[in-house]
């Protein structure tokens, strides 16, 4: 792919970009509720101090001046002072994201290590026990809400076995110097593997619990477009070659099945950077999605701006990312 | 007799009442139903037939490339003196591609459109141990290429299959399936997806290779045209059956069963364009549901009431079969 292709690719996310803003702002404005009010509480503030505050939050002006501000800001890379932690959002931010990401790739990992060979062998093996089994149970990783399962993963190695911590990402006396802001990394760059265990039995349970509804839809895709790779006339050419049966399925199907599986993992994969702010809740994970459920009871309107722009940058990107992956699965994909 | 006299005056392929079977809901559906056919050492066999008669699931069948649940019996298998229904998985798994290679109707599709070129051709190599390193396979892969006619295959090679142009891709496909010099070449349909320009090149390119590499092969075509003039002797399928079998010209100048003389009654003739094109009434017996007497009773303009028999594969001379009740009689009418 040419450098040109994919610099035209990356310009296409301005227009984008600009459309999520105005979306993200107007829903602000007509959000009920005064983030001033919700600051105050029931302290008895006079009305001077409040207009005070009001005006140092800039929103005594107009919503028109106030989108141009944020925007003018944001072009900057200035997203504004969190109303409620009274730092720069964009600080705030970087400070809760690394959480989210790691906790996202590594249930990405999971997921796709479960999906895959499970969804091979059960095409494959079609109608076998094994696919049976593994097709009811895509059916109810996908059917059952994921919140749910993770509490029943804490009622069960937590609580009940007691072998996994159900909250937080690492415990106080296992923390180390932040270097990456991914404990799993920064863990072993300190040189601490008992650290580092202790940061994976951490995230191991919300990591399944996001990962096995992703599985399910991920294992049933695999599935279903490896029964039809495996009828393909390239297959039984393959075969006819004398190759072993692995190689025949692990390289010459495996290839082409993966693709609809790509497309599915990266949209997978964007609803997780945002969407897991259930399953952050319920393990108590200091991430990106606690932050902004935070934010939007606070009304702190710079930090859901921020933070949902955020979300369509790393959405669209993600997208960009599956399609240069097809250009490396298939080579007759030009962008 | 010793064992290796005795395997001298066998023929390379030796197929026995093969069968081939697929279970459907409420049956199953015979789709080669006794075939007794033999290719012998550097020859080539035409087998021609409708689609559906069971020409390529016969040959599918000998290199137990029959996909589940279909189910292959036969009473004698034998390739180059060693008996093929003796063979574990892996030792039939090392005859592919090795000593028996098949090429398919449309290379576009039998080439894996996500692989390059080297990486499919080398893998035949490297798979029955014919080149120890990638670099001596790549080399391999290279003189197969310029066999076959591809220019410049020292740079072409590490292109994708659709990068090539559809004769060239039959090429890549005739070559993948050579790479280790098999004995017998199965080319299944290997004109049918090419313009007619392109088809002469491609059945020369074969009829070159068979001489140059001293292999066997066997012409699966519905084209008697692609038979009379490429192929030493023939067989003709019809609904999972052979119904003749001999030398080609013998065959095609005297046909001994009712269906051939059909299929040759129904191609355009360039001497006597007057000719009408007669076409075979009727249709070919629904495979789940084949008659226990000849299966072309229906469309056969010389059927009697005593053809409502099971008709065998006979010799009606040496070196020519025929499966037809009236086959003495018709033949010289």
């Amino acid at each position: 792919m040419s450098l040109s292709r994919l610099l035209e690719r990356l310009l296409g996310l301005i227009p984008v970009l600009l459309g999520v803003s105005v979306i993200v702002f107007l829903m602000i404005s007509l959000t009920p509720g005064d983030p001033v009010e919700i600051m105050l509480g029931d302290s008895r503030a006079t009305p001077e101090q409040i207009a005070a505050l009001r005006h140092d939050m800039g929103l005594d002006r107009s919503a028109m001046e106030r989108f141009l501000v944020f925007l003018w800001n944001a072009v900057h890379g200035d997203f504004g002072l969190s109303f409620f932690h009274r730092r720069p959002v964009i600080d705030v931010l970087a400070e809760r994201l690394p959480a989210t990401i790691e906790l996202t790739l590594v249930s990405l990992v999971l997921a796709l290590v479960i999906a895959i060979p499970l969804g091979v062998v059960a095409a494959v093996r079609k109608n076998s026990w094994i696919d049976r089994i593994a097709t009811v149970g895509s059916l109810l990783g996908v059917s059952l809400p994921g919140f749910w399962f993770g509490i029943l993963l804490i009622l069960f190695f937590g609580v009940h076995l007691g072998w996994l911590p159900i909250s937080g990402r690492i415990g106080y006396s296992s923390e180390v110097h932040s270097v990456t802001g991914f404990l799993l990394v920064d863990t072993l760059i300190a040189g601490r593997p008992a650290s580092f265990l202790d940061a994976a039995a951490h995230i191991l349970m919300p990591a399944l619990t996001l990962a096995l509804p992703m599985a399910a839809i991920l294992m049933r895709v695999t599935r279903s477009s490896m029964l039809e790779v495996l009828r393909a006339d390239y297959v039984l050419f393959a075969e006819a070659k004398g190759l072993t049966r692995a190689r025949v399925i692990g390289r010459h199907a495996l290839k082409n099945a993966l693709i609809p599986t790509v497309t599915v993992a990266a949209l997978e994969t964007g609803s997780l950077l945002g969407g897991n702010m259930i399953v952050e809740t319920v393990f108590g994970w200091p991430g990106i999605g606690r932050l902004v459920v935070e934010a939007i009871f606070n009304r702190n309107f710079p930090l859901v701006q921020a933070s949902v722009l955020l979300y369509a940058v790393t959405y669209v990107l993600l997208n960009f990312v599956a399609d240069l992956l097809y250009v490396l699965l298939n080579p007759r994909v030009r962008l | 007799m010793t064992a290796s006299a005795e395997a001298a005056r066998e023929p390379l392929l030796l197929i026995e009442g093969l069968t081939t079977t697929f279970p459907v809901r409420g049956g199953t559906v015979t789709a080669v139903d006794g075939v007794d056919l033999v290719v012998h050492e550097g020859e080539c066999l035409g087998v021609v037939g409708e689609s559906g008669s069971g020409k390529s699931v016969t040959f599918l069948s000998v290199l137990g490339l029959v996909r589940h649940p279909g189910r292959v019996t036969a009473r004698r298998l034998r390739f180059a003196g060693r008996d093929l229904a003796a063979l574990d998985e892996a030792s039939r798994r090392d005859l592919r591609g090795r000593d028996i290679a098949i090429t398919m109707q449309d290379a576009l599709t039998a080439l894996n459109p996500a692989f390059t070129v080297a990486t499919q051709i080398t893998e035949v190599l490297l798979a029955h141990g014919r080149a120890r390193s990638r670099a001596e396979a790549r080399r391999a892969a290279i003189d197969i290429m310029r066999l076959v006619g591809i220019p410049a295959p020292e740079t072409r090679i590490d292109d994708y299959p659709h990068q090539f142009s559809g004769g060239m891709r039959q090429r890549i496909m005739i070559a993948t399936a050579l790479a280790c010099r098999p004995k017998l070449l199965v080319a299944d349909e290997p004109t049918t997806a090419l313009d007619v320009t392109i088809q002469a090149q491609v059945l020369d390119l074969i009829g070159d290779l068979r001489r140059e590499l001293g292999m066997s092969v066997v012409l699966i075509t519905h084209d008697l045209g692609v038979v009379a003039e490429n192929t030493d002797r023939v067989a003709v399928f019809y609904a999972g059956q052979v119904v003749e079998q001999g030398l080609t010209r013998e065959v095609i100048d005297r046909p001994a069963h009712p269906y051939t003389r059909g299929l040759l009654a129904s191609m355009p003739s360039f001497d006597d364009l007057d000719r009408p094109i007669r076409a075979i009434p009727g249709q070919v017996p629904d495979p789940a549901r084949l008659p226990a007497h000849c299966r072309f009773y229906d469309r056969c303009a010389e059927a009697r009431e005593s053809c409502r028999v099971p008709v065998d594969l006979r010799e009606i001379e040496p070196g020519r079969l025929v499966r037809c009740a009236r086959a003495g009689e018709v033949a010289d009418v």
